[in-house]
């Protein structure tokens, strides 16, 4: 079912992670994002790895869930390593050469590599923001960050509301769109069989019906805004007020001297060609 | 302070043209001739069939449509004067507040505190406030449990009452409940019922409810009925219940017993006394059967 | 007993294998009948609407089997879409279905996706529409232009289009006035006995079950709480107030007279019968 996917959707909870400051685990995603683009070697992806796991155990969220997320992903995943197994050139003898297909260790490591870059990628900046941090919480902190750029006449604010708006009705959309499936289903619809026109053209009894509710939706929602006494950024305070703790300054620590650690074992000169040699070791024992 | 917490005259609304057919703004009934005046600390039920225009006038009083004839008085101030400006819409808005049918498309937040939240920080209130009113507020709808949770993970009758408490942390003195009960399970509707009443008899809060279910409207103060735009009945609910032609004629019904009462009496058997409350009726009819058999 | 639809031992879980385990359903073993309307009736999550999804094959049992006409459903997984022509579903606020840009196509989708020639297609949606109450005029409007309560009845006739010979209804009467109550529920009886169909109606309202059903189906925490004829299951006001239901406002009236010693005698569960049997008592009373 739709609704199974846990991608983007937020795990209320109290651990370490819930608690931190949203800016902090902000700028922490961008460094690990940075640690992630950096890493090359089996030994600074076994360091994420290590990083990742850890993250999930702090965030006290299952790791059933966890993978739960990157399912819906994993289709393109086994997509574009197969690519890179196939259409990287190596500088050595082939390790598999059978008609038009070659294949080198460089092919299967760049497969690899992307591989984990993306899963990393995807499960360290899931547990880091949305999973562990409200969507109200994570717009509070991205309009904190941004909000030089409002002495320049950007709208943060708006912004802002529309983003935490869009994740709150996310859940209640995929539901949506469950329901009108099944809706159709009901009248004899088929999503699954036809070619590419077909099927597209069997989308329509949803997605119309989907558009006309979500618009009611959207009306509805903003005049209970309205009657709420919402008008913009006007004089509003927060419940939330953001503060830095000593508990962010010792993440940031933290999470600097790992991204350190990450980028230092990636850049060492040695690393790339000692992964490539530690794989073909590994395939001539074979 | 005013006798009366809202009053209107002569209020109509109609659509300028081009203004109703959008392909999902549903068609807003029209409204014609409202005099109403709701007294403070009143409970109120304005009953009325789907598109009899009783949405519209909570609509009004909320100033979400503006009127095309007629004055509104909040409190006194004549919200419709010519001068009046977007901080009395926002005065009026913190005064009047209203819960809505669907309680999906009234919560804004992802976690049940911050959307009650919502209402007080708008109000740019101080943050400790913000926060007693965010308890206070959770715990007088009995949902202080659910407060770190999600709200689409609610049933409908939680999120409703979350709903509820979102508009109670502003300190209304008036709630418009717009059908807002249609939508939910007989359990769901039993408990804003009681919150609603609890609200009216305990704090003192004016309570409207908007509603087509006739059982509960028997149980306000007092019934307004409005059909075709008009206001038909203002009356206590024993009067308006006991014109069981009319409620027909617009498409309503009286309470079971009522009806009950109503068709025996038509047959010529004079039952007396009321028959609003089952109570009632069951008294009447043993009175009238007692007589009877001597 | 001339069944059309029987579960047997039926289990439904949700989620299974994960933390988010639920049991919708518990061995359920029922069986609805030929051409009569059946009431099913419980509180959120007593397990009715998994329930209503198994009918048409949207949902698989866990375990257990689902009969249509003597033929477990199941039997050819790939054939499911033909039993969802057989049982036609009407979901819970089923106006957000419609998509077409006419009434008359939109109660054509489902004639259309049966395969219907174009003659046969519009016949159906004449008699569908007849049995929903729209109107010539009203076909020929955007389902977008229509008041709530004529969406809803657009979106039923455009089950009723596939002619099925089951007709199930999750609440379809929710959130509307008692005009369009009437509107709606009465027109079922004249679908069933036009078409030999049998209906189930989900429903909250008591007052509703005791007027268009003929048998009552109580669900409870996923199991079968209480079966039989309307006015079996209405004489048993002590077994349902356990499950927090209530007889109809009518009927404890009537319970209150019999306390005092007037035992009427009918189908009290109606205010037609009521005022029936009130008028022979008088009447038995005056001899």
């Amino acid at each position: 079912m739709i609704s199974d996917i846990t991608l983007g959707q937020f795990f209320p909870g109290y651990s370490t992670l819930h608690k931190l400051d949203p800016r902090t685990k902000l700028i922490l995603s961008v460094a690990f994002i940075v640690a992630v683009f950096f890493a090359n070697s089996p030994v600074s992806f076994l360091g994420l790895l290590i990083g990742v796991l850890v993250l999930v155990k702090l965030s006290r969220i299952s790791f059933s869930v966890v993978f739960k997320g990157i399912k819906p992903i994993i289709i393109i995943l086994i997509f574009t390593a197969l690519i890179n197994v196939f259409l990287t050139d190596g500088a050595g003898e082939p390790l598999v050469d059978f008609w038009i297909i070659e294949i080198y260790t460089e092919g299967i490591v760049r497969a690899v590599f992307m591989a984990l870059r993306v899963i990393i990628l995807i499960i360290g900046t899931s547990i880091l923001l949305t999973y562990t941090t409200s969507p109200i919480a994570l717009t509070d902190g991205i309009e904190s960050l941004l909000s030089p750029l409002k002495k320049i006449g950007v709208p943060v604010h708006t912004f802002a509301m529309m983003m935490s708006i869009a994740l709150r009705f996310i859940p209640t959309l995929v539901e949506e769109t469950e329901k009108i499936m099944n809706a159709q289903k009901s009248r004899g619809a088929d999503f699954t069989s036809g070619g590419l026109i077909k099927r597209a053209r069997a989308l329509i009894p949803i997605l119309i019906p989907l558009f006309v509710s979500s618009f009611k939706r959207a009306e509805e929602l903003a005049t209970a805004m309205e009657c709420r006494c919402y008008r913009g950024d006007k004089n509003r305070t927060k419940l939330v007020k953001l503060e830095y703790k000593s508990r962010d300054y010792i993440w940031f620590c933290a999470v600097a001297l790992f991204v350190t650690a990450i980028i230092l074992l990636a850049t060492l000169p040695y690393s790339i060609g000692y992964s490539g040699r530690l794989l073909e070791i590994i395939f001539y024992k074979i | 302070m005013n006798e009366y917490i809202i009053k209107t005259e002569g209020l109509g609304f109609t659509y300028s043209d081009g203004e109703s057919d959008s392909l999902v703004r549903e068609e807003i009934p029209a409204l014609s001739d409202i005099n109403l005046s709701v007294k403070r600390g009143e409970y109120l039920a304005v009953l009325g069939h789907n598109g009899s225009g009783k949405s519209t006038l909570a609509k009004l009083l909320n100033l979400i449509l503006v009127p095309t004839v007629g004055k509104i008085y909040i409190d006194g101030v004549d919200v419709t004067a010519e001068d009046f400006d977007e901080d009395g819409v926002f005065d009026v808005r913190r005064k009047v507040g209203m819960v809505f049918q669907n309680p999906d498309n009234q919560l804004v937040a992802t976690v049940v505190e911050e959307d009650v939240a919502f209402g007080p920080e708008n109000l740019g209130l101080p943050r400790e406030e913000i926060r007693r009113r965010v308890n206070s507020s959770l715990s007088m709808v009995g949902m202080q449990d659910y407060m770190r949770h999600a709200p689409h993970k609610l049933s409908g009758g939680q999120k409703q009452r979350v709903a509820i408490a979102g508009i109670i942390a502003m300190r209304p003195e008036v709630i418009i409940f717009d059908e807002s009960t249609a939508m939910l399970d007989p359990m769901g509707r039993a408990e804003v019922i009681s919150i609603m009443e609890r609200l009216n008899r305990e704090e003192g809060i004016t309570v409207i409810n908007i509603t087509h279910y006739m059982e509960e409207a028997a149980r306000a103060e007092r019934v307004v009925v409005i059909n075709d735009g008009r206001l038909t009945l203002d009356g206590i609910p024993r009067e308006v219940f006991s014109e069981v032609e009319l409620l027909h004629k617009i498409g309503l019904e009286a309470p079971q017993g009522t009806e009950l009462v109503h068709r025996l009496r038509l047959a010529g058997i004079n039952i007396e006394g009321s028959s609003l409350t089952e109570q009632e009726c069951a008294e009447a009819l043993i009175n009238y059967l007692s007589g009877n058999r001597k | 007993m001339n069944e059309i639809l029987r579960l047997e031992e039926v289990s439904f879980i949700y989620s299974k294998g994960t933390p988010f385990e639920k049991v919708a359903l518990n061995k359920v073993s029922l069986s609805f009948e030929k051409g009569k309307i059946t009431g099913l009736i419980g509180h959120t999550g007593s397990g009715k609407s998994t329930l209503v999804n198994l009918l048409n094959g949207l949902y698989k049992p866990t375990e257990g089997r689902v009969y249509l006409d003597g033929v477990d459903i199941w039997e050819n997984p790939k054939e499911i879409s033909k039993v969802r022509y057989r049982v036609g579903l009407v979901m819970q606020y089923p106006e957000y279905q419609l998509f077409d840009e006419s009434v008359r196509e939109d109660i054509a989708f489902a004639p259309k996706n049966l395969g219907l020639t174009e003659g046969e297609t519009a016949e159906r949606v004449a008699e569908a529409a007849h049995f929903a109450g729209l109107s010539e005029e009203l076909l020929e409007k955007s389902p977008f232009e229509l008041s709530g309560g004529q969406k809803r009845r657009a979106a039923i006739a455009g089950i009723m289009a596939m002619r099925p010979e089951v007709l199930v209804l999750d609440e379809p009467a929710a959130g509307l006035d008692p005009r369009g109550r009437r509107e709606i529920l009465g027109g079922l009886r004249q679908y069933a006995e036009a078409v030999g169909a049998s209906v189930i109606l989900v429903s909250h309202s008591m007052e509703d079950m005791a007027h268009y059903c003929d048998n009552v189906i109580v669900m409870n925490r996923g199991e079968v709480y209480l079966s039989g004829e309307v006015g079996e299951i209405f004489s048993r006001s002590e077994e349902l107030s356990r499950v927090s239901l209530d007889v109809p406002a009518i009927s404890r009236i009537a319970r209150e007279l019999a306390k005092s010693g007037f035992e009427l005698s009918g189908e009290l569960y109606t205010v037609d019968g009521v005022y029936d049997a009130i008028i022979k008592y008088l009447g038995e009373d005056k001899r």
